[in-house]
């Protein structure tokens, strides 16, 4: 490793160390370390937000995307956007107002039980974790790509990095881990985005024409479909990305890190801002390999296209630029990984420690106690894990986040808002059936049923990579099933109609605040 | 005082529903145009050098940052008329 790249990964974990420890001093009260007491404004919140949200694969594998197949991999980011509308309109505002500090409290908010709180924290628990693996994985080779340096001792970094972020700093950390990271990704994009442009003194229509000369798709680059040609594939990959959202538990506990619903939607109109300008930028770097370096050479180094912008920031800044792309992609990985680390956290410490174990008695002193450690235990197994996954591609659990997302929490979310007749058994069922379907729907399928080189060599049962179109109205249709075959007492309308009241504007009944 | 709180949120509803609708109809409308008109979609739009399937992935864009702000300003008079509410029934 030379000494430009040195630099910047010292400069990035040392500043995020120092931002770790004051938030530390600021870390103790479990509110404190749960959602940072409500302290952040909305825009502070949406930068998070967008921090949280912009994977490594969303940098590198949408630029990449967009470089190999073009129109495609601009559509796939778009339904990440539109997501937005989704949380914004449906679930944000009640979201805040039900819960305190994970969804296990909006859900029980409305059929308060330790069931219902256990099926909801194993939700967001499987959720967090599913998603983590796979990107402390990615996080290992990509390390290992751009810096040679050991894959285990990448994925040590930040699986460390990203532990202790949580454990000391808790939400406070978290937090602004993720800003620092969206500043950075942004302001890097941008300056990467304005060099591609000068590259072609700044005419479109000679990126444009280069583009047609760098791919072998050639004039027929521009036109849909290089991606994704099955049509029902497509559509149901775009049902999971607009619906899933709203349904991430590390995206929702977001909402809790602000004072009121007002800053709850700043916080989702600057993200929204931030997301689209983003996948501006990375259309313009997409277009920016493909028309400076040409698919060949892109290919040749990774035939995932996943360094794509890494590549362009050599092709057009040298080793300094590179150096700090990849010290972008170091700070995107940490900052969605430590997310998760929360998000994982509150599910077992606050939803199944504190209130299922403890019955909602512990003192703040032992809330804060088990929340550290269960980030300490969080962080440990992941790392582990992820060690142990070197060989096995699991990159696919990425995508699979956002079906069982949308098929599971975001069924039963809406219905717990919206649903009159909704029950308990109903949302149980629903979780349990959104869950166990898209699982079951990936294994076999052909992600891990493939007879070239799949886990499982033979043929997948169901053709579809994507199984959001099964799997989300498997969860609605569990959730509706359970309700109409539950015998016990249904809420009754008063009850019902106090709890949307709550929801819709935040106004206790004076029987219940009593 | 709930009566009217009801009434509220039905006023909301009845504007936020509609826009929830509008966003799914455009953003499903864009896949689903590619797969039934891909002529149509790959000709050169009123915009030079901008096929129609460009054009419509690109107004995805402005048109979550409208819908959101369309959004934001239908809850803040929501709020404004709920406070109002409250102050009445505190005095």
């Amino acid at each position: 490793m030379n000494l430009t790249y040195f630099l910047f990964f010292i400069c990035i974990i040392v500043c995020t160390l120092i931002i770790t420890y004051w938030a530390a001093k600021r870390s103790n009260t479990a509110n404190r370390f749960y959602t940072a007491a409500g302290s952040l404004t909305g825009f502070q919140n949406g930068m998070a937000i967008a921090g949280d949200f912009i994977s490594a694969a969303s940098f590198l594998g949408i630029v990449g995307m967009i470089a190999i197949s073009g129109f495609d991999g601009f559509l796939y980011s778009i339904g990440f956007l539109v997501s937005y509308i989704v949380v914004l309109f449906l679930v944000a505002e009640p979201v805040h107002r039900l819960g305190k500090y994970s969804l296990g409290d909006v859900i029980c908010s409305r059929f308060p039980s330790n069931q219902m709180r256990l099926i909801m924290a194993i939700g967001a628990f499987i959720i967090s974790i599913l998603y983590m693996i796979p990107q402390l994985v990615a996080s290992g080779f990509l390390l290992r790509l751009l810096l040679d340096i050991d894959y285990s001792i990448s994925v040590l970094i930040i699986g460390g990095l990203m532990t202790i972020y949580v454990v000391f700093g808790g939400m406070v950390a978290t937090s602004w881990v993720q800003i620092v990271k969206t500043v950075v990704l942004m302001s890097g994009t941008f300056l990467l985005s304005l060099i591609v442009f000068s590259n072609f003194q700044w005419d479109i229509s000679s990126l444009v024409d280069r583009v047609k000369e760098g791919t072998p798709l050639g004039e027929d680059f521009f036109l849909p479909g290089h991606q994704f040609d099955n049509p029902i594939e497509f559509f149901s990959l775009q049902l999971a990305l607009v619906l899933g959202t709203a349904g991430l538990p590390h995206i929702l506990i977001r909402l809790f890190t602000v004072r009121n619903t007002l800053e709850v939607r700043r916080s989702l109109i600057s993200s929204t801002w931030i997301i689209g300008i983003f996948y501006l930028m990375t259309l313009v770097l997409g277009l920016g390999t493909v028309a400076l370096l040409g698919y060949e050479t892109l290919i040749a180094v990774d035939p995932t296209g996943n360094l794509a912008a890494p590549l362009l920031a050599r092709a057009v800044g040298g080793d300094f630029l590179l150096a700090f792309v990849s010290a972008i992609a170091f700070t995107t990985i940490v900052a969605v990984v430590a997310g998760l680390v929360i998000s994982a956290t509150t599910a077992f410490s606050h939803d199944i420690f504190h209130h299922i174990l403890k019955k909602g008695k512990s003192t703040e002193k032992e809330q804060l106690k088990a929340a550290r450690w269960t980030a300490l235990g969080i962080g440990l197994i992941s790392t582990l894990f992820a060690l142990q996954l070197e060989a096995i591609n699991v990159t696919f659990l990425v995508s699979l986040t956002f079906v069982v997302a949308a098929a599971s929490n975001f069924p039963v979310l809406i219905l717990t808002i919206y649903w009159k007749r909704f029950t308990q058994i109903g949302a149980i069922t629903g979780m349990v059936s959104g869950l166990l379907a898209s699982l079951l729907l990936v294994i076999l399928g052909p992600h891990i049923m493939n007879v070239d080189g799949g886990w499982i060599v033979r043929d997948s049962v169901i053709s579809l990579y994507n199984p959001g179109i099964i799997a989300i109205p498997i969860g609605f249709l569990g959730a509706y099933l359970g309700t109409i075959f539950s015998t016990k007492r249904k809420q009754s309308t008063e009850e019902f109609r106090q709890f949307y009241i709550q929801s819709q504007t935040g106004i206790t009944s004076r029987r219940e605040s009593s | 005082m709930e009566e009217r709180i009801m009434d509220l949120i039905r006023e909301k509803k009845r504007v936020v529903a509609p826009a929830l609708v509008l966003v799914f109809i455009f953003y499903f409308m864009l896949p689903l145009s590619l797969l039934f008109f891909p002529d149509v979609m790959n000709q050169t739009s009123i915009i030079p050098g901008l096929t129609w399937a460009w054009l419509y992935g690109f107004l995805q864009i402005p048109m979550t940052l409208l819908m959101a702000w369309v959004y934001h300003l239908k809850a803040k008079q929501f709020d404004r008329k709920i406070e109002e509410i409250k102050r009445e029934e505190l005095s």
